[in-house]
């Protein structure tokens, strides 16, 4: 095999196993949506309370993007009865709307919209399946959430296990979760990479090893490509001057060959005729021709400039 | 009158409390001191003065006393002074991508085209940043600010800024001031070097004239260069990602003017607020530390090893390679990317063995291959870590 094969046949390849490895799509990434329904207590007798001091089921939103979302405009919807669905239009005009990047927002339940932007128009029942959505200005649902009927007891909630991930599980009373309002679901209380390489690469050597053969084989991809491509610019090229003259590729080379001039040569003509026909130098170009400028007169050295007229009798 | 008099003499007494003398420590002075020398070293000795004047000047702005205490807005640490507007751009790491478009903008990737097999020098000659991220742990500085610290072999200042504002913010100043300083010293550092691990046979070895490189191929090189390495390491693609968009401007052919005021006017204009900003982070309070002196230290040394593992590595590489190919070991050098001015040693150390022999093309390579490897490496740090 020769090594422009070679060379085509490792990019192809790297193209194979790049596309084999790709990540497949997950829940909320088929969606596309930056807001999800993030978790959902439904019966509230000693939970977080709302800013009128009332425990009322709540549902957390969260925006898993890195830009700030605005959830104005939105519906939350809410049924648990098929044919039958409450919706909650999110006002405009709240300056709250706007969910920080990675942050979530509470919107209580209670089903008293008079109390303010979230307060919803809608209450939740535990004892019927209940299903949630929310969606945008244009009734495009963003995301959507099932929660089976009977299976949350007082003061526990319906909760993904981390913050935007598509797995839920039960929290709060009886459980060994936690109940987060507002927070995240999953509680990060340490930098689990930094523990990871105190403990496990104290002296540097694995990152040392990893990152080496990261940056290797980034440019030796570059070189596989750009070397493959340089043969096929020159064979392309071969091939062009040999058309124009009409002669094999075998015979073009040779031809090349024997008249091969180096790029020197073409640089000094280049440089001659450019200092010829551009005149780039004086002719008497070892002497030095300075002249001091007779320039008696500025208008920087002028009083008529500097000094104000004298005011006449 | 009596109690007018008083309320001058306090009136006087506040404003001397406000004033540089009287907030002023020996470390204030100390540091003025070091801004001098900066200066000294641009003017007089014309190192890196386009870096080490603005650095130099800002380290003068950065130590100038005065009240912290009384919410005057000057420092640059203070929110909302205008100095510390100037520094978001330090901070949040946008002035290095911009720099990095501007030498894109001015960059000629041909002599990498021509011979790609010089990118494995930049390559081999990042094992620097790693060897100093491993001093550094054994130092005892945590994982984030080992991998702050050991850009600095990189050799390239952009690169060390967005990286320790990144992992390391506290400790930005020192490693910036540190990555400059070595980039101007590169002339003192590496020769010795070079000539200590090179034989007098290795030194003259002639390299094959580039090929010349087809528009099309330069073309080509910013897009899959960026699409290559940015899918491969996406946490590079600040750095990479202007890089190589910069190189498209200049290469295309088609946006003279916008690739001239990428490597003219608008690097010159971040290059001064990068110059200064930096310069003024090193105020007394923050830099004059037992952990800048390590910095400073590990700097030095992550230069020396990549300038060694650079020109090791060459040497490694010529024994797989036909007669007519071998590469000149004093190009190893280059791999470390203080573009131009390691490949200009190379050419000087080169001329001064063979007085025909012209390095300076083929040692371009490994030097903007160099640029490209540490904003991987800087990628590939920041992926791990952060």
């Amino acid at each position: 095999m020769n090594k422009n094969k070679f060379g085509i046949l490792s990019m192809l390849l790297a193209v194979v196993v790049a596309f084999a490895s790709c990540k497949p799509a997950t829940e909320s990434e088929e969606s596309g949506s930056k807001i999800l329904i993030n978790e959902v207590l439904m019966t509230n007798e000693t939970n977080f309370q709302d800013d009128y001091g009332m425990h009322s089921a709540w549902i957390e939103l969260f925006n898993k993007s890195y830009g700030s979302y605005n959830v104005a405009a939105h519906m939350l919807k809410y049924s648990d009865t098929p044919g039958d669905t409450a919706v909650y239009f999110i006002p405009k005009g709240d300056v709250l709307t706007l969910i920080p990047p990675r942050q979530h927002t509470l919107f209580w339940a209670d089903g008293q919209p008079n109390r303010g932007t979230f307060h919803i128009n809608f209450t939740l029942d535990p004892t019927k399946e209940s299903w949630i959505g929310i969606f945008d200005s244009g009734n495009k649902l963003l995301n959507e959430i099932t929660i089976p009927a009977n299976i949350l007891t007082t003061d526990q909630s319906y909760a993904r296990t981390v913050d935007g991930e598509s797995e839920w599980e039960i929290c709060g009373a009886g459980t060994t979760k936690y109940v987060t309002p507002s927070s995240n679901n999953y509680t990060l209380d340490k930098n689990m990479k930094m523990d990871k390489f105190q403990t496990q690469d104290k002296n540097g050597i694995g990152m040392a090893v990893s990152a080496m053969a990261v940056v290797f084989s980034g440019l030796l991809l570059l070189y596989i490509i750009f070397r493959t491509i340089g043969k096929i610019s020159t064979w392309w090229a071969l091939r062009k001057a040999g058309k124009a003259k009409g002669l094999s590729e075998e015979e073009t080379k040779e031809a090349m060959a024997k008249g091969a001039t180096p790029g020197e040569v073409f640089a000094a003509i280049a440089m001659a005729m450019h200092e010829m026909q551009d005149d780039v130098h004086d002719v008497e170009d070892t002497i030095l021709t300075i002249h001091q400028i007779e320039r008696r007169y500025s208008p920087w050295n002028s009083k008529i400039y500097s000094l104000r007229d004298l005011p006449k009798k | 009158m009596g109690e007018f008099g008083n309320f001058l003499v306090q009136n006087l007494g506040d404003f001397w409390t406000y004033t540089g003398i009287y907030n002023a420590t020996w470390q204030h002075f100390a540091m003025i001191a070091i801004g001098i020398f900066f200066i000294y070293l641009a003017v007089a000795k014309e190192f890196e003065p386009m870096l080490l004047i603005p650095i130099g000047f800002g380290m003068l702005i950065g130590n100038i006393p005065f009240n912290m205490d009384a919410g005057l807005q000057v420092g640059l640490y203070e929110q909302g002074s205008v100095l510390n507007i100037f520094y978001q751009g330090v901070q949040q790491g946008w002035y290095p991508p911009l720099i990095f478009l501007g030498i894109g903008a001015m960059t000629d990737f041909s002599a990498l085209i021509s011979n790609p097999k010089l990118m494995l020098i930049g390559a081999a000659a990042q094992f620097g940043i790693f060897a100093a991220y491993m001093i550094a742990l054994a130092l005892g500085f945590d994982p984030m600010q080992a991998g702050a610290i050991g850009i600095i072999g990189g050799a390239d200042g952009p690169t060390a800024i967005f990286l320790s504002s990144k992992l390391a913010p506290n400790l930005m100043g020192a490693i910036a001031v540190s990555a400059y300083s070595y980039m101007a010293l590169v002339p003192v550092i590496q020769p010795p070097i070079m000539r200590l691990l090179t034989t007098s046979k290795e030194r003259v070895i002639r390299m094959k004239p580039p090929r010349a490189v087809s528009h099309t191929e330069k073309v080509m090189f910013p897009i899959i260069g960026l699409l290559l390495t940015c899918f491969l390491v996406p946490s590079g693609l600040p750095l990479l990602g202007m890089l190589f968009f910069g190189n498209l401007l200049k290469e295309s052919g088609v946006t003279r003017r916008l690739a001239e005021t990428a490597r003219g006017p608008l690097i010159d204009v971040i290059t001064i607020l990068l110059g200064v900003t930096v310069g003024a982070s090193t105020q007394a309070s923050e830099f004059l530390t037992v952990d800048s002196i390590l910095i400073f230290g590990l700097g030095a040394l992550s230069f020396i090893i990549a300038t060694t593992s650079g020109v090791l590595f060459v040497k490694f590489f010529n024994l797989f390679l036909k007669k007519e190919n071998k590469i000149n070991p004093l190009i190893g050098n280059s791999g470390v990317s203080a573009v131009p001015d390691s490949a200009r040693i190379s050419q000087h150390v080169g001329l001064e063995y063979d007085p025909t022999n012209y390095l300076l093309m083929h040692a371009m390579g490994p030097n903007v291959a160099g640029v490209i490897g540490s904003a991987v490496a800087a990628g590939v740090l920041l992926g791990f870590l952060l």
